[in-house]
């Protein structure tokens, strides 16, 4: 059974459509077999698609992880008596016009910062997030347990519902609590100590 | 990419099934059968209009009564067949002849004999006709909502339209077939302004209802 395309060019290539149908179906019944296989087929699609839309880089991977979310959470919509693609590729254009949107309006309201706006040579002067408060929360975080660290990250970083962030980790959304709890706590004793037990 | 491929291991990891929407054609019908059993209930016991024998065979009636009924059916199949990410967003306009007949059906008869528009609106609040209207939107909504949330639409905005379009519909035919007053400004003010609030609610509040 062919995974989908293999390579990752500009243009998407034409995806097998029965193949992934019958693993979309499979993956509605919990065949997680099928269904990890249908989301490692669909990715390289999904890259090619991005890249039409003009994203690249992090920028290009998170708009993947997005679709891929979406379609996860929308996949009893599809329909298995019909062809799986041209749902793959609505879904895939809602959540990428969504992100082009997003920065449309982000870049509309921002102002590149030019030569005159930095005060010192210094990195941490332009860079204030390096240096400060910012930098020591930074590496506190850095420093805690892998599982922690994520927790930290999706839940109060990125903001993601306590429902993605179980979805995206596999975690239970109980762990992440506890997880999140516990990171907390461990910042506040490293934050904390840094400043004399304040 | 590593974060990509840990995602997917996450999103696999504890998968369970899930049950795969019923056609929108087979929800939409459904919906639009509950829709007419409730206007079947509250014209039995609020009791149809007395002339209802006469009235049917009357263009003025008959076409705004088929109209509006027949709008809330297309505008269903719409909104069912819109919430999905794979269906033309064309189905908008399933309900565009229908609108045509409800709306012109009965605005042409109440023009005919007009009396005064500010004296009407000014009469809305008090309407038995409004709280006809009120009740069966309530009803209708409650059963709607949960089955378009259900989908979890990529198009929440136009979803909740045609769908707030559809209840707008049924409680207007309900309305008409209860209560007799249906040739002035009045009747033509209590029936198309609650529809109008509904479907620009429905426009507005889509994106968190839906």
């Amino acid at each position: 059974m062919n995974d989908g395309p293999k390579t990752e060019t500009a243009q998407p290539t034409r995806p097998p459509e029965a193949d992934w149908s019958v693993l979309m179906a499979r993956g509605q019944q919990g065949d997680a077999a099928s269904y990890r296989r249908l989301l490692q087929g669909i990715t390289p699609y999904l890259r090619a698609l991005a890249h039409r839309f003009g994203l690249s880089g992090p920028d290009l991977e998170d708009a993947v992880q997005d679709v891929l979310l979406t379609v996860h959470s929308i996949r009893h919509t599809y329909d298995p008596t019909r062809p799986f693609a041209p749902w793959l590729t609505a879904v895939a254009r809602h959540r990428l016009l969504d992100r082009l949107r997003r920065r449309v309006r982000q870049i509309g309201r921002e102002t590149e910062l030019t030569e005159a706006h930095e005060t010192f040579a210094a990195v941490e002067t332009n860079h204030p997030e390096l240096a400060g408060e910012a930098g020591r929360l930074k590496a506190a975080i850095a420093s805690l347990p892998e599982g922690q660290r994520r927790a930290v990250e999706m839940l109060k970083l990125k903001e993601m519902s306590l429902k993605e962030a179980s979805q995206a980790s596999g975690q239970s959304e109980t762990a992440l609590k506890v997880s999140v709890h516990r990171a907390i706590k461990r910042l506040r004793v490293l934050l904390g100590g840094a400043q004399g037990g304040q | 990419m590593a974060a990509t491929d840990q995602l997917i291991e996450g999103l696999t990891r504890n998968l369970q099934p899930v049950k795969p929407l019923r056609k929108p054609g087979l929800r939409a019908a459904l919906w639009s059968g509950f829709a007419t059993l409730v206007i079947a209930i509250i014209a039995a016991v609020g009791g149809s209009r007395a002339d209802l024998a006469h009235a049917l065979p009357e263009v003025t009636f008959f076409v705004p009564l088929i109209g509006s009924w027949l709008t809330g059916v297309t505008a269903a199949v719409a909104a069912f067949q819109v919430s999905l990410p794979d269906r033309s967003r064309h189905w908008l306009w399933l309900p565009a002849v229908p609108i045509l007949l409800w709306g012109t059906g009965f605005a042409v008869s109440c023009f005919s004999n007009p009396g005064d528009i500010l004296a009407s609106l000014a009469l809305l609040p008090e309407s038995a006709c409004l709280l006809t209207i009120v009740l069966t939107s309530a009803a209708l909504l409650v059963v709607l909502l949960p089955m378009l949330r259900r989908v979890k639409t990529l198009r929440p905005r136009l979803t909740a339209w045609l769908g707030c379009l559809a209840v707008a519909g049924f409680a207007d035919t309900a309305h008409l077939l209860v209560h007799t007053e249906q040739d002035s400004l009045l009747a033509l003010t209590v029936n198309l302004a609650p529809a109008l609030a509904l479907v620009v609610l429905g426009g507005l509040a889509g994106r968190k209802a839906i």
